[in-house]
């Protein structure tokens, strides 16, 4: 008896918790929701936990100012051809650094892991360069090519499918007569794919709020993706008169990344408790 | 062996097919560019058919932009960017010689950066009818180093002190902006006045920071290479930190919630940058009874103002003074030279777009002499009927742009710094000082404290 009501006041302390986090984690989220319905200077002066009802002036204040339609078909176009990109090759890279034994392996896995210690940001000007010599500026390539080459999920695919994936189980397909790049295909790319699934997520969020690059790279105004677009429209009038209008298309664009999530979430949890060898 | 000769040759195939098929649809994008570039070797005699691009921090050009479209049929693409990055943004183009980008906006501080990169063109051939059509200190400041014209503005930003005429009324009697300007006229008329209106409950600022616009009101802060802390820095200095210690001001900071909301209202004292549901409410209410802005701050009061609204009135400082505005420049590497110099002359040099926007934009000051002047009757409702062109063209004209250095901006933060560590107690005026001399001598080492410095 003492035992059940101790589990049960556990539960009890332990469900409040979990409430408490809840409500902190989705505060935020709901004053954005709010402050989209309320004007500027609403916003400015005073603090509220329900809906105001200058939504509709919100709205056109954003459909003058801005095209959120294209920034939004800009903004979903970059971020899945990132996405896809950088699952594929850096799953492939992973895959051959981790399986493969050849001279100079270990050397380029350390050079790797150099090049995630370096970020974005740092290389900036010397990429801004690059891609004017290239004749790049304003244009996709610059923002999607280098997304085939990232250290950082090269790194973490290469430790999860060392982990996930025996030596021994490329054996059988070797012995039945598969090529190289099929044993890849069929075999190791779907016992990999709850570690690219985590990956993918980071890498759609990523590109999805990606602001300093697009920012410098893009010149034309209908080829910038949604936060570059975000920045313009709080920037063409005096603060407190935008404010209302940004906080919705910046509520706006969070329902990718949260339909992404939705999306993914599932391959993540499977993926954390299943391996593909019982010991 | 065969088939795999036969699937890497498709291979290859597809591969150039799709390469094809993209630089296709980058051809799209470079054609645009290709496109103008060629019109443009056209457009130069006809004048017409060429697209100008301007980047600017705000959407005034794009409606400067649709009426020069709709009346000159010429194209203007305007690309505004978030005033966070924009420096940046420009340096780095520009940095790169990039075409680009035809036309740029700056503001007075940002300019000298840009004409010592060489990033703006030679504005000579509009100088005549910038120096005679145009207010003075907006010409000045589009001078670069050595004299050369290179930024023309639309906007003036002439300064004002802007006060509640009820509660003038109410403390002195009178709303009368001459009256109420000889309140405001030195540092210590500014002291005696805030304290007849701490008698009767008012503050006189939202905060001592308001008084920085006038730190540049007899001197330079820097002459001959020696940081000048005249009698007058002195006297700001005193002020400043008598009104904070007396609780003369709300100690609602500029751009804080309670500053907005003070314009509106009465609003509890020591609200800091808190939301005003967090303010202890058993604090004193106090009324705020007026702000020093340049005239786009006019506006800011005026649209937060509620029920305020008509109550406002404009008047002198201790000082004439302007503060931010848009400069419009030509790159240096554009190749629509001419097209965007006629852009510049639309929005800068033409009395019917200023007299246009002036009415557009519901109050902002034009640069254009003759426009203040046609307008100088009329009666600010916003503004208690106030004839506030009149007022601004008179403020205008006691701008002193010698004065203005490059050096202003670190000077004025320093000495500001020195202020609120003396306000807070946290140093005797002395050591406060002589820290201000550090900073900035540490800053820029070029320059000397000179020897009749206040401290040493």
């Amino acid at each position: 008896m003492a035992a059940k009501t101790k589990t049960k006041s556990m539960k009890a302390l332990l469900y409040f918790f979990l409430v408490v986090l809840a409500v902190l984690c989705f505060t935020p989220f709901w004053l954005m929701i709010v402050n989209s319905t309320r004007t500027g200077n609403e916003i400015m002066t005073s603090f509220s936990l329900w809906p105001g009802n200058s939504l509709a002036s919100n709205w056109k204040v954003v459909s003058d100012n801005m095209n959120l339609g294209r920034g939004f078909l800009n903004s979903i176009f970059l971020a899945v051809c990132n996405t896809i990109l950088v699952s594929y090759f850096s799953a492939l890279t992973a895959y051959g650094l981790a399986f493969y034994k050849f001279r100079g392996a270990k050397t380029l896995f350390v050079t790797l892991l150099v090049f995630m210690m370096v970020p974005s940001q740092l290389s900036l000007l010397g990429f801004y360069d690059l891609c004017n010599k290239l004749n790049m500026i304003d244009s996709y390539w610059p923002l999607i090519l280098p997304s085939i080459a990232s250290p950082a999920t090269v790194f973490f695919l290469r430790q999860y499918i060392l982990s996930v994936m025996p030596r021994s189980i490329l054996e059988a397909p070797r012995v039945d007569g598969a090529g190289e790049l099929k044993i890849f295909h069929r075999i190791a790319l779907p016992i990999m794919a709850p570690g690219i699934a985590t990956m993918a997520i980071g890498t759609f969020i990523g590109s999805w709020n990606n602001y300093l690059i697009p920012m410098m790279l893009i010149n034309t105004p209908e080829k910038r993706p949604l936060p570059v677009m975000v920045a313009e429209l709080s920037a063409v009038r005096d603060i407190t008169t935008n404010l209302g209008a940004t906080y919705l298309v910046v509520a706006v664009s969070v329902v990718p990344i949260m339909i992404s999530f939705c999306f993914f979430s599932k391959y993540i949890i499977s993926g954390i408790s299943a391996g593909s060898v019982k010991e | 062996m065969k088939k795999w000769i036969s699937v890497l040759l498709s291979m290859i195939m597809v591969l150039s097919l799709a390469a094809c098929g993209n630089s296709g649809d980058s051809s799209a994008d470079s054609s645009a560019e290709s496109g103008s570039n060629a019109e443009s070797g056209s457009g130069e005699s006809t004048g017409d058919g060429e697209k100008i691009v301007v980047w600017t921090l705000a959407n005034d050009l794009k409606q400067f932009a649709e009426r020069y479209t709709e009346e000159t049929g010429r194209e203007v693409e305007v690309v505004v960017f978030d005033s966070a990055d924009y420096s940046t943004k420009i340096m780095q183009t520009l940095g790169t010689k990039s075409t680009d980008v035809d036309i740029f906006v700056g503001e007075p501080q940002m300019l000298p950066n840009f004409f010592e990169a060489g990033f703006c063109a030679d504005l000579s051939e509009l100088e005549e009818e910038v120096s005679t059509q145009l207010v003075d200190y907006t010409y000045e400041a589009g001078k670069d180093e050595d004299g050369v014209l290179r930024a023309v503005s639309y906007q003036a930003t002439p300064g004002s002190v802007i006060y509640r005429c009820d509660l003038a009324e109410e403390v002195f009697g009178t709303d009368d902006p001459e009256e109420i300007g000889k309140k405001f006229s030195s540092f210590d008329t500014i002291v005696e006045t805030a304290a007849e209106l701490h008698d009767k409950g008012y503050t006189i600022f939202g905060d001592t920071g308001a008084l920085r616009w006038f730190s540049n009101s007899t001197s330079p802060w820097v002459k001959d290479g020696e940081i000048i802390v005249d009698q007058d820095r002195l006297d700001y200095f005193d002020a400043a930190v008598e009104l904070y210690q007396k609780e003369y001001v709300a100690f609602a900071p500029e751009w804080s919630a309670a500053w907005y909301a003070s314009m509106a209202g009465p609003l509890p004292m020591n609200a800091g940058w808190d939301a005003l549901e967090d303010v202890d409410a058993s604090n004193p209410e106090t009324q705020v009874f007026s702000y020093v802005m340049p005239s786009w701050g006019a506006l800011i009061v005026r649209d937060n103002a509620a029920d305020n609204k008509g109550k406002f009135g404009v008047c002198s400082g201790v000082c004439s003074f302007f503060g931010g505005g848009t400069f419009l420049t030509v790159s240096e590497y554009s190749e629509h030279r001419d097209a965007a110099v006629d852009f510049i002359r639309y929005c800068t040099l033409n009395d019917d777009t200023a007299q246009w926007w002036l009415e557009a934009s519901d109050g902002d000051v034009v640069s254009s002499k003759a426009v203040l002047e046609s307008n100088k009757d009329y009666q600010n409702p916003s503004f208690n009927n106030q004839h506030t062109y009149e007022f601004y063209a008179a403020e205008l004209e006691k701008v002193d742009y010698s004065l203005i250095t490059g050096y202003d901006d670190t000077c004025k933060e320093a000495f500001g710094a020195a202020i609120v560590s003396v306000q807070e107690g946290k140093q005797s005026k002395e050591d406060a000082l002589k820290e201000f001399y550090t900073v900035v001598t540490t800053q820029y080492p070029e320059l000397s404290i000179p020897d009749d410095a206040p401290v040493k």
